[in-house]
């Protein structure tokens, strides 16, 4: 055959055109979109290593999907075998036409459909090395292919609990999607079987099925509807979720040039459309999340990121969701799906105004040195035996501490934040650093991880913050509190805010294990289960939030800990209302491991609230 | 106009009239915060506000406010709140309560 050209080309060819066509308009749209302050991030940083930094990413994320790897090996191996086979087919096919034409720059379906128009190549032994390579490649798509069937048959032998629920438009593009490998290797095994040529797949396949005169109707038709398939996938892609595909590549370059999201909620333009369309829907998010086949409607991050590309209304998903930041932090493409949901919370509720305006003035003009100022927080003051313990450690360290928030204490915020109106919170900021600065303390350590991940975050105080987990444990490397192993088991919740919020997991758990045993818990640190009752939570009814607690108390009591400890006041407040474990706080289990006899302060629920 | 019933009284305004429809603003609310219903104005909720220890904020009072119809005072009074969630973990009726300050603060 010396033509390079036959009718059959044409459906893919369309169909690669088509999408380049639609792929350009979209693009140009969102990078349109971009901030100027983005832009300039996107000139200074083009010619430099992040660019390289990116390609390799590109590479190892786009391609080899090693952070699937990591989550689960089977799910990493497939979508390595689709992602990387096919990027073999497509390099392999064109290198092929390069060696044997001696050209480069050749027309696009020549490579892509090289078997039909070269069956037979000669050459050195680089001619067995190309046609290895092409074949092998392609039974590595195959073998993900397969991979991916029995995946969608029985998602529990690839080690998934649940799987997205695709829409229609998206099942029909993963069909085309589906027929163009087997159609390929049928085709190439044709044109083997009439013409010869074919590696070990083809050229064995075409002799056992298409290696007689009768079979020589079948070639054409094959090609066909190979490139049928083709052409239709590529039509389909940029309007389905196969779309992640060329866009978290872009993601991953503007994102290593250091570009940021732009403020408020656009899902359709700047940076946040990209990472928008950077969800494969791949749904390793859902066996992630605490909350996962509990409500009316499912709000996961693969759900909630899907209505927002396709304009649908997701209020409910953004509104129930815990914000627990499970999804986010073992996502693989990294899609900040917390911020985004934030950014719709701020849209939803753009009419609600707070005002704060009533707070007093909370300046101190002068105070005494103080080595620790305590706030508990508004949670904290629902909660008086874990500030009980905390104040009674505290002097048995002989540090002098402040409680400034003992008598009436202002929120710090960030309960606002999450209901997406941080803007709102400012007098209440402005409050608390008021009466924190003012306190002339050296340290501040608060037993609320709520208010710990606002401070750290969003306040700029003049002495640094601690959470009281943190300084608890440098209490006893210091050797100021001094206990004994004793013979208790412990179960540890690791606080949303506190773990994946502000990545403390140590300290807590170097603190229990010098108590007593530190029981493996299934799910813990960056894995580890919402409590049930997170503020990121705003229209979640009661009876779901039940559920979830009761799911990761029986996470959490698998191994029959005789205390199952936090270091929230809200998570212990939840999980002790359900619990048939006792839940402490680790200030109460630390003071309560004393060795000398001591007799513990009794709690005043009443003395807490007394200075109303 | 007010009658006169043993010796206290009841305003024109705040008697219970079974008759009258809901104002749609306060249907929407029910509709969005369902567990709403569920108040029984216990006060639970006001015992621990932490808007409370500053200001009138007394979300049973919200409520109680939106059930008479009194929807303007009612966004007034729950621009207080700082969402900090503490009633909510105190209310016995599983009340959403920052969800429905949220809600009533935009009506």
């Amino acid at each position: 055959m010396d033509s390079k050209f036959h009718p059959f080309v044409l459906p893919f060819s369309i169909g690669f055109a088509l999408m380049l066509a639609v792929l350009t308009v979209r693009y140009v749209i969102w990078l349109r979109g971009l901030s100027s302050d983005n832009r300039k991030r996107i000139r200074s940083n083009f010619f430099t290593v992040n660019t390289w930094e990116a390609l390799v990413e590109i590479f190892r994320e786009s391609l080899v999907h090693l952070k699937i790897y990591k989550v689960n090996p089977m799910l990493g191996f497939m979508h390595m075998s689709l992602a990387f086979g096919w990027f073999l087919l497509i390099v392999g096919g064109k290198l092929e036409t390069w060696y044997y034409t001696g050209d480069f720059a050749n027309e696009m379906h020549y490579a892509i459909f090289f078997r039909y128009f070269e069956p037979v190549t000669s050459g050195f032994w680089m001619n067995g090395v190309m046609v290895f390579f092409m074949e092998f490649a392609l039974l590595m798509v195959l073998t993900g292919l397969i991979l991916a069937l029995a995946k969608r048959i029985r998602k529990k032998l690839m080690g998934m609990q649940n799987t997205t629920r695709h829409s229609s438009g998206n099942r029909i593009a993963l069909t085309f999607l589906w027929f163009i490998f087997p159609l390929r290797l049928f085709a190439e095994s044709a044109t083997a079987g009439q013409h010869g040529g074919g590696g070990f797949l083809t050229a064995n396949l075409g002799a056992w099925l298409f290696g007689g005169d009768s079979a020589a109707s079948w070639e054409l038709p094959l090609w066909w509807a190979y490139s049928i398939s083709l052409g239709l996938f590529f039509i389909a892609l940029p309007f389905s979720r196969y779309l992640h595909i060329p866009t978290e590549m872009v993601l991953i370059l503007l994102r290593r040039w250091g570009l940021e999201s732009e403020k408020g909620f656009n899902p359709n333009k700047g940076l946040q459309a990209f990472e928008v369309h950077s969800c494969s829907s791949c749904g390793i998010c859902l066996d992630a999340c605490p909350a996962i086949n509990i409500g009316q409607e499912a709000f996961q991050a693969s759900y909630f990121v899907r209505g927002v590309r396709e304009n649908s209304e997701v209020e409910a998903k953004a509104t129930s969701c815990l914000s627990c930041g499970s999804c986010t932090a073992i996502c693989p493409v990294g899609v900040d799906v917390e911020q985004l949901r934030l950014d719709k919370r701020s849209d939803i509720f753009t009419k609600a105004r707070f005002s704060h305006s009533y707070l007093p003035g909370s300046m101190t003009l002068w105070r005494d040195t103080t080595e620790v100022v305590l706030f508990t927080g508004c949670m904290g003051r629902s909660n008086p035996k874990t500030t009980v313990a905390f104040k009674a450690l505290l002097k048995e360290a002989g540090l002098s501490f402040v409680h400034v928030d003992e008598k009436d204490g202002v929120c710090c915020g960030r309960p606002m934040a999450l209901a997406g109106a941080l803007d709102q919170s400012l007098m209440m900021k402005e409050y608390n650093s008021n009466l924190i600065n003012g306190q002339n303390g050296q340290v501040l350590v608060t037993s609320c991880p709520i208010c710990f991940k606002y401070f750290t975050e969003e306040y700029n105080l003049n002495i640094p913050v601690m959470h009281h987990s943190q300084f608890l444990w440098e209490l006893m490397k210091k050797g100021k509190i001094k206990r004994d192993s004793r013979d208790l088991k412990f179960a540890y919740h690791d606080p949303c805010e506190l773990g994946r919020g502000s990545g403390c997991y140590e300290p807590p758990r170097s603190v229990l294990a010098q108590l007593g045993e530190l029981l493996p818990v299934d799910k813990e640190r960056d894995k580890a289960l919402c409590c049930g009752n997170n503020l990121g939570s705003l229209s979640l009814p009661e009876s779901d939030r039940r559920q979830i607690t009761a799911r990761t108390l029986a996470v959490l009591s698998a191994n029959e800990p005789d205390y199952i400890v936090s270091s929230c006041p809200l998570c212990k407040q939840t999980l002790a209302r359900q619990s048939s474990v006792e839940v402490k706080d680790l200030a109460e289990i630390l003071l309560e491991t004393k060795p000398l006899r001591v007799k513990v302060p009794s709690y005043s629920y009443v003395h807490q609230e007394a200075g109303r | 106009m007010t009658k006169q019933y043993f010796g206290f009284s009841v305003l024109e305004q705040r008697s219970v009239n079974l008759d009258s429809e809901m104002p749609a603003e306060l249907e929407s609310l029910y509709q969005k915060e369902p567990s709403l219903r569920a108040c029984i104005a216990c006060g639970n909720c006001a015992a621990v506000c932490s808007a409370g220890h500053f200001a009138e904020m007394q979300f049973y009072r919200l409520n109680v406010m939106a059930r008479r119809g009194l929807l303007h005072e009612m966004v007034g009074k729950a621009a207080a709140c700082m969402l900090c969630g503490r009633c909510q973990m105190s209310c016995p009726r599983g009340v959403n309560i920052r969800h429905a300050v949220l809600m009533m603060s935009q009506l």
